[in-house]
């Protein structure tokens, strides 16, 4: 009795595990009710299973241990992940692609960041005065893999909108700062170029604001507003949560149309999900490589940050 | 009396000739009736396939084979050619290599003008590269697989000559077989089994001959590995492209189309016009219409190597237009290019020694290490 019970709390616990790693690259709510009803599933199963094993003292399987990969380190680290095209995939190459990463955030300190956060990019510019420059703007968009991977800042500087394209692995960038660590509620945040220029509007001198360890990205939940029409793009078809005032400049040839293109059953479509994506199994094995040179290196940046904090005298007159 | 004999005797033989002749005549009537206008076909190049091109794969019938006397067929296998590699397309099964020993190694030496062996490649990739002065270099990974030299055949042996009239023309270059990726010999016809014989090495997926001076000449059994190339040299790259099928001419040869809008119907994506009237009214040869596109034999060249990795045997090459498809099987040659060939001798005939898998990239001198610094440019 006291045997079978121990097994149900293990399968309980496997349950759970189950729930929160429901792997897929982009973070939405189908993954979460996709993996409920399998974990149901798994405890309508278990009682069968229960009385099929024999009760004796066998060891514990390895599933139950707790993953030693941190189950949020594909939206940290999503450029370690391959591009889930099959056609140009190859184990050797995704491996090799990978050490050279590793070798470049060896020399650099490359932080968490998401689209909507707000950075800072130091790199050397052979044109520029100091052969420097820093750029400070809102991260709008980021995307490829393994080397390639890249992000798009916007800022609005002198009254006029300005973008740079990064390559994250780029040796001629020199440090990349993460001054405010947030998420914004859309993939991307192209509607800024659209969008009112306070919106994107950012102070090169901005301070680095301080987030609690451990805590979870916050969401900013803006609402922006948009200049009227025309635009850059129809982003009334794009479901856009950020913006809000769509409504205000569309009309109703644009809604009819809009409402046309509208693709509604693509949630349920499960193969074009398993297209774009890398399986959980793939991302594992992926992320196992190359998990134990990442936490060493967060260790290192937190102890870092430590040095700094004490070390800088705010003050000195 | 006697005069008149004779030239009854003349006047005969003069009918006799003027007959014979007129038969000639006739004969040569008949001959000239079969009118052959065309004589190509005469010494037209017949298509010879070379011996080893033979049918690889075996029809798979049910041998109605046990499995345990399946795993002992594998079993010999292993015991004739060693254990198979883990990953794919890795140098594998080299324990058990006859390695023949070339007693000629040392007279050879390298010029100008000799030409060396190639490699058989697969395509894995692509992926950007940064120079010194902080410029981004696009490369394609290319990995030697698995190669092994099947056979060395000299001048006179390969090939038919083309002009047997004249002898002194005779092939300039033997050439060398190279087998790509060992597999398991159980699934191959006999036949094809039988042109690996002499060299000791498993079974090869994919041959591929290629054309070296008789210096350049490799004993078989010879592993060849990326260490064939120096970094910093160019190459040739010839593979089979991407095959696209039949395309219209917007795909095909990047031609605008017509607007969607305004009047147009049933022709966005037609070509237009192909050709003007009068005298040159015809479709003139060459012009870009519709058709297949792609898989078509393709050489790249002058790429230059700019790292090379010797435990996977990968080299990163210039450029992302390397003909086929990512797996797709890749021939590497050294460039003809004039201003790009050899200056120094390479490797000659190939790399022989043991090659130190542990040890670090190779990278061209000019190439940013990933491990290097990040880069800084000074102020005059």
């Amino acid at each position: 009795m006291n045997v079978s019970r121990a097994m149900s709390k293990r399968w309980a616990q496997q349950c759970v595990f189950n729930r929160i790693v429901a792997f897929s690259t982009k973070p939405t709510q189908h993954a979460a009710a996709v993996s409920e009803p399998a974990a149901e599933q798994e405890t309508v199963a278990t009682p069968a299973a229960a009385t099929a094993q024999p009760a004796t003292t066998t060891p514990a399987p390895t599933t139950a241990r707790k993953p030693i990969v941190p189950s949020n380190y594909r939206f940290i680290y999503p450029e370690f992940l391959p591009d889930p095209k099959v056609e140009w995939r190859n184990p050797i190459r995704e491996k090799l692609e990978r050490l050279d990463m590793l070798d470049r955030r060896r020399q650099i300190d490359l932080p968490e960041f998401y689209v909507g956060s707000i950075m800072a990019v130091t790199s050397s510019d052979p044109h520029a005065a100091g052969k420097t420059s820093r750029f400070v703007g809102i991260c709008i968009n980021r995307d490829r893999c393994g080397l390639r991977s890249r992000f798009v800042l916007r800022n609005v500087i002198d009254h006029q909108g300005m973008e740079v394209v990064y390559e994250l692995y780029d040796p001629t960038i020199q440090k990349v700062e993460v001054l405010r660590l947030e998420k914004r509620l859309d993939d991307n945040l192209f509607y800024l170029r659209d969008a009112l220029p306070e919106y994107s509007t950012f102070d090169e001198n901005m301070e680095a604001e301080h987030l609690e360890e451990g805590a979870p990205v916050p969401v900013n939940d803006i609402k922006v507003v948009l200049r009227p029409r025309p635009w850059l793009e129809r982003w009334e078809r794009q479901n856009l949560l950020g913006v809000a005032n769509i409504d205000q400049y569309i009309k109703d040839k644009h809604r009819k149309s809009a409402e046309k293109v509208q693709k509604p059953w693509e949630k349920f479509d499960m193969m074009k999900q398993y297209r774009s994506t890398i399986p959980e199994e793939e991302q594992k094995e992926v992320f196992a490589e190359v998990h134990t040179e990442l936490h060493s290196m967060e260790l290192q940046r937190k102890r870092n940050k430590r040095k700094r904090t004490f070390v800088k005298p705010k003050q000195l007159a | 009396m006697c005069m008149a004999k004779i030239w009854l005797y003349k006047i005969n033989m003069i009918q006799n000739i003027c007959f014979q002749l007129g038969r000639l005549r006739l004969g040569s009537c008949i001959v000239s009736s079969v009118q052959v206008r065309e004589k190509g076909h005469l010494s037209r190049p017949r298509l010879r396939n070379p011996y080893w091109n033979l049918r690889k794969q075996r029809t798979n019938t049910e041998d109605l084979v046990t499995t345990e006397n399946k795993q002992f067929i594998n079993e010999l296998a292993c015991e004739k050619y060693g254990t198979p590699a883990l990953s794919k397309s890795i140098q594998s099964q080299e324990n058990k290599l006859i390695q023949t020993n070339d007693p000629e190694e040392e007279i050879r030496s390298w010029t100008e003008k000799t030409r060396r062996c190639g490699v058989i490649a697969r395509k894995i990739g692509q992926y950007p590269l940064w120079l010194k002065n902080g410029k981004k270099v696009r490369t394609t990974l290319l990995q030697i697989a698995d190669n092994h030299v099947i056979k060395y055949m000299p001048p006179e042996e390969c090939g038919p000559n083309k002009n047997p009239s004249s002898e002194h023309k005779l092939n300039k270059y033997g050439c060398i077989l190279v087998g790509a990726e060992s597999t398991n010999p159980t699934m191959l016809t006999k036949e094809y089994c039988e042109i690996f014989r002499g060299a000791g090495v498993a079974p090869k997926k994919n041959i591929m001959r290629f054309m070296v001076s008789p210096q350049g000449a490799i004993a078989p059994g010879t592993p060849l590995n990326v260490a064939h190339f120096r970094v910093g040299e160019y190459v040739d790259v010839r593979g089979k492209t991407v095959d696209h099928g039949f395309q219209g001419v917007v795909k095909r040869h990047g031609f605008k189309g017509m607007p969607a809008s305004h009047g147009v119907t049933k022709t966005h994506r037609r070509a237009g016009n192909i050709g003007g009237g009068g005298e040159k009214g015809r479709v003139w040869p060459g012009t870009k219409m519709p058709g297949h596109m792609g898989n078509r034999w393709r050489v790249l060249k002058g790429l230059r190597i700019w790292r090379t990795n010797a435990k996977y045997n990968v080299m990163w090459v210039q450029g992302s237009a390397v003909p086929g498809p990512t797996g797709g099987l890749v021939y590497i040659y050294d460039t003809l290019l004039p201003l790009r060939k050899l200056k120094e001798a390479p490797p000659f005939p190939t790399f022989y020694d043991e090659v130190d898998t542990t040890s670090e990239d190779c990278w061209y001198e000019q190439m940013h290490k990933f491990k290097d610094e990040t880069i800084v440019y000074k102020s005059e």
